[in-house]
């Protein structure tokens, strides 16, 4: 074997092992995309909680955080009664993000309208009325998609009324 | 339905490694990936069982050595950055499979194996990527190749809207007769659809990359 065939099959074996790896990791901790899961409930129970803080620097300040885009169905989603809920995430930044996150929440019973604003890098939600999704499910559904939630907020703060 | 298929299928066959977009999709998600440069022409489809890596079936034609690898082609997301307003990955990928010869080429199979990285940081307006390549099909010969990308957005488009991009890509394959090329190409993402089109303008050869994904 020359040096060549050895390092295709070097790299195809390293490539498989970290497949593998990845693969175990996954299915025991949920995460992936290189977020380890202890940051990402870390965050989100700051988030939760605190609403203070944003993981990889991002801004979460109450006066600059986004407040929810309203689209046809999200406003008709709010209309019957849905609780608001808008989540900022990072690293979306094309629309490829913005397909993954609602194809991933778009799937859940729970949600009545899903919307990835690009502009505000923000994930509008709308629940059906009466249903109930934590944060810790919200951060680990973005990480389904391949991002991570920085902060969540619900309510009057997610429609930017909050006094 | 089916025609437009076919037709999907068949355009690597009439035109051929450069940066696919989001070569690991989100989790459940399935992409189909159509490559072509002014060596190869290639289709992948793969699915993504977790958010760190996909598994796919990839088929190759090389034109001038004239001879077709179909492959298992798994990718790895070894790093993905995040911040608010970019966001940057590293993957690594590879495949095995085998070559065998096309067009009256007479050299049989061969088991065929590559692999290479992949690197990509991206804002809303700005893109820069990278991708290398090694390639050993046996007595069909091997390759190595890089390409390195620059784009940028004249626009920011938002959900749903034409997305589109600017960029210029520069390959290196050392054992070409023409080792550095330049390809101009645009870039059109729509949704789930992603088209490049471009021109290499050092050996005058199309490009034609599309993404669909599902």
């Amino acid at each position: 074997m020359n040096s060549k065939k050895l390092f295709a099959s070097a790299l195809l074996s390293f490539l498989l092992s970290q497949t593998l790896a990845a693969q175990e990791h996954d299915h025991h901790s949920h995460a992936g995309s290189g977020a380890t899961h202890q940051d990402h409930l870390t965050h989100s129970d700051h988030a939760d909680h605190h609403n203070d803080e944003g993981d990889a620097g991002a801004d979460t300040s109450n006066s600059t955080h986004p407040v929810m885009t309203h689209t046809d169905a999200i406003s008709d989603a709010l209309a019957e009664g849905g609780e608001p809920i808008v989540a900022d995430v990072l690293g979306v930044v094309c629309d490829f993000c913005a397909l993954a996150m609602n194809k991933i929440f778009g799937q859940r019973e729970e949600i009545a309208a899903v919307y990835v604003d690009l502009d505000t890098k923000a994930l509008n939600l709308v629940l059906i009325p009466g249903a109930t999704l934590s944060d810790e499910t919200i951060a680990e559904l973005a990480v389904q998609a391949g991002y991570r939630v920085a902060a969540v907020r619900r309510g009057e703060q997610a429609l930017g009324s909050a006094t | 339905m089916r025609a437009f298929l076919a037709g999907l299928l068949l355009l690597p066959l009439l035109f051929s490694a450069h940066t696919p977009a989001r070569p690991v999709s989100y989790t459940g998600g399935w992409t189909f990936i159509e490559e072509s440069d002014r060596q190869m022409s290639s289709a992948l489809v793969h699915y993504t069982p977790a958010p760190s890596w996909s598994i796919g079936l990839r088929t190759e034609v090389n034109r001038e050595s004239e001879y077709a690898v179909a492959s298992i082609h798994p990718t790895f997301l070894a790093k993905r950055w995040f911040d608010r307003d970019y966001q940057g990955n590293l993957y690594i990928h590879g495949g095995i499979g085998r070559a065998s010869g096309i067009r009256g080429n007479t050299l049989g199979e061969e088991t065929a194996m590559y692999g290479g990285i992949m690197a990509d940081w991206e804002t809303r307006s700005l893109f820069a990527g990278y991708r290398s390549r090694y390639l050993d099909a046996g007595h069909f010969g091997d390759q190595f190749m890089h390409a390195a990308r620059l784009g940028f957005a004249p626009y920011e488009g938002d959900s749903g809207d034409l997305h589109t991009w600017l960029m210029l890509e520069i390959d290196h394959r050392p054992e070409d007769e023409d080792a550095v090329t330049a390809t101009p190409l645009v870039r059109l993402f729509k949704g789930p659809l992603l088209l490049e089109m471009g021109y290499n303008l050092t050996v005058n050869q199309p490009l034609l990359n599309f993404t669909y994904r599902f």
